[in-house]
């Protein structure tokens, strides 16, 4: 048996199969596919939550100095 | 056996209508790859250029320009001058990365968050962006105000007008027209650099400056250090991961296209490194003439300027704080209309066509219209606002670069296209500098006596 010939239906696309030669596969909105879950080790979590408790931090800093006693001079 | 040829039908996915145009514009590429003549690979970098230097520019943003306008005007001719070229140098690194993950997934920065990491750091990432976007799109329009308030234009018809363009070219429904739109508004941050030449900057310390970092006026003070923090946040801020990785995607970057988006993404630093280095020497002479910026308000750098640059250098300075909150607030509102989608698997794509797409426009036009908004406030401390802002950039790029990290380094999505060594060692490096910086100013905060002030 020999595979020779492919017919694509072009129904549902109306006349548009063109755009899946110019598009890799990935790059059709209807047809990405979907990666997995990455699993990450306890010091990647880690390093994440201490680096969203710096960010909490350094904003409650921010929002300190804007609104205390100290305000940041510009002189040189 | 029979030799009869078979028929066989294959059902290929629905073409949606952000496919079609994005097919539209990936074809004219496939040509040119196929085709001959010297002027091909001139051609195929302007089609394939317009993520990185969107995004370089794109950063040179109201509070970015401000903030070097300050910087030329506290500390003239010296340190920051080859600062400035450190930290695009910094961006150029993180970016290139952003290019390589689009181009190898065909997954904006958000989607990979939220399918890699769960919806929880996905929403996380979402998150932080959204609120330091509209944090910065506030001041983006705060810059459009100023900027068109230097030639007397009221601050409600400048903010609307500028909304109303942003609405305009959003809703091209066209990647190729809103990129290309964008980049013709992005070329007016050079503006800044006839502005520069009229403020006559001495070439001998211009040069020097380069080479030996100073002079510093004053030394390391609590000033000095609050700018410096803003010239970080002036070039490497989350939302431009963001933003460039979607955009190369909805562009329909592959593998075969990563080298012109490095190419893209190194012009896109060099162009915002010489502008960014032309507004700190524009705004030198204020520095020479002991003219303080600190309560400086709406246009008033622009008219600051005037004895030494004369009217049409003031002109243009206004002019490009005017384009730089312009082009800001095109990328950054589209930057939080792509996070949006991705996160929540809508339509992402400036291709989309209104029926497809209307949540994601309706985000570019709620993010805008909310910024816009809040803007028309009187009384807004402009210098002290944009700082800020800056800063918050900064201390807020570390989780982002991680998550860059994470993704870049991920082989089963990159697969050969994964960070080699010297990659790495330069991400984690920027990563270590934006960390101790932002401990330094936390430092600087909590124990302000350390330092002079």
């Amino acid at each position: 048996m020999n595979e020779n010939t492919k017919k694509f239906p072009t129904d549902h696309l109306g006349g548009q199969t063109w755009v899946h030669d110019v598009l890799e596969p990935e790059q059709l909105s209807t047809a990405k596919g979907t990666f997995g879950r990455q699993k990450m080790g306890r010091a990647t979590i880690f390093i994440l939550w201490a680096l969203r408790v710096y960010v909490v931090l350094m904003a409650f800093l921010i929002a300190w100095q804007i609104t205390g006693p100290q305000v940041l001079h510009l002189h040189p | 056996m029979s030799n009869k040829p078979v028929e066989i039908e294959v059902t290929l996915p629905t073409v949606a209508a952000e496919d079609i145009k994005r097919a539209m514009d990936r074809k004219r590429i496939h040509l040119l790859r196929n085709g001959r003549g010297k002027s091909r690979v001139l051609w195929l970098l302007w089609l394939l250029v317009g993520p990185g230097i969107l995004a370089m520019l794109g950063e040179n943003d109201g509070p970015s320009m401000i903030s070097y306008a300050t910087t030329g005007a506290k500390y003239g001719v010296g340190f920051f001058l080859p600062f400035i070229i450190l930290t695009f140098a910094m961006a150029f690194i993180v970016q290139e990365m952003t290019v390589r993950l689009g181009a190898v997934t065909k997954r904006g920065h958000a989607e990979l968050i939220y399918t890699r990491f769960g919806s929880f750091w996905g929403f996380f990432a979402m998150g932080d962006l959204v609120i330091g976007n509209l944090l910065t799109l506030v001041t983006e329009f705060i810059a459009v105000r100023a900027g068109l308030g230097f030639f007397g234009v009221p601050p409600a018809l400048a903010v609307l007008g500028t909304f109303l363009v942003i609405v305009g070219v959003s809703l091209s429904r066209r990647y190729w027209t809103w990129e290309r739109i964008t980049l013709a508004f992005a070329t007016f941050n050079f503006l800044f650099v006839p502005v520069a030449i009229l403020a006559h900057p001495v070439s001998s310390q211009v040069v020097g400056a380069f080479f030996t970092w100073g002079p510093l006026p004053g030394g390391v003070t609590a000033g000095f250090i609050l700018l410096l923090m803003s010239n970080i946040g002036a070039t490497v801020t989350p939302w431009m991961l963001f933003f460039q990785q979607s955009a190369v995607v909805d562009k329909g970057y592959t593998v075969a296209d990563i080298k012109q988006g490095r190419i893209d993404t190194g012009l896109g630093a060099v162009f915002a490194a010489i502008t960014a280095i032309a507004t700190v020497l524009a705004t030198t002479p204020l520095f020479l003439n002991h003219i303080d910026p600190a309560n400086f308000q709406g246009a008033d750098f622009a008219h600051a300027l005037v004895p030494f640059v004369g009217n049409v250098g003031a002109t243009l300075f206004a002019l490009g704080i005017f384009e730089a909150g312009l082009v800001a607030a095109l990328t950054i509102s589209s930057s939080s209309a792509y996070a949006f989608g991705e996160v929540t698997g809508r339509s992402h794509s400036l291709n989309s066509s209104l029926r497809e797409g209307w949540p994601f426009y309706a985000i570019v036009v709620a993010a805008a219209g909310i910024a816009a908004t809040l803007v028309l406030i009187p009384n807004v401390p402009l210098v002290y606002i944009v700082l800020i802002v800056n800063v918050l950039a900064t201390l807020s790029m570390p989780p982002a670069i991680v998550f860059l990290l994470l993704l870049v380094n991920d082989r089963e999505i990159m697969g050969k296209y994964a960070n080699g060594r010297l990659a790495n060692f330069f991400g984690i490096a920027v990563t270590l500098f934006l960390i101790l910086a932002g401990l330094v100013y936390g430092v600087t905060v909590v124990f302000p006596q350390l330092i002079p002030v």
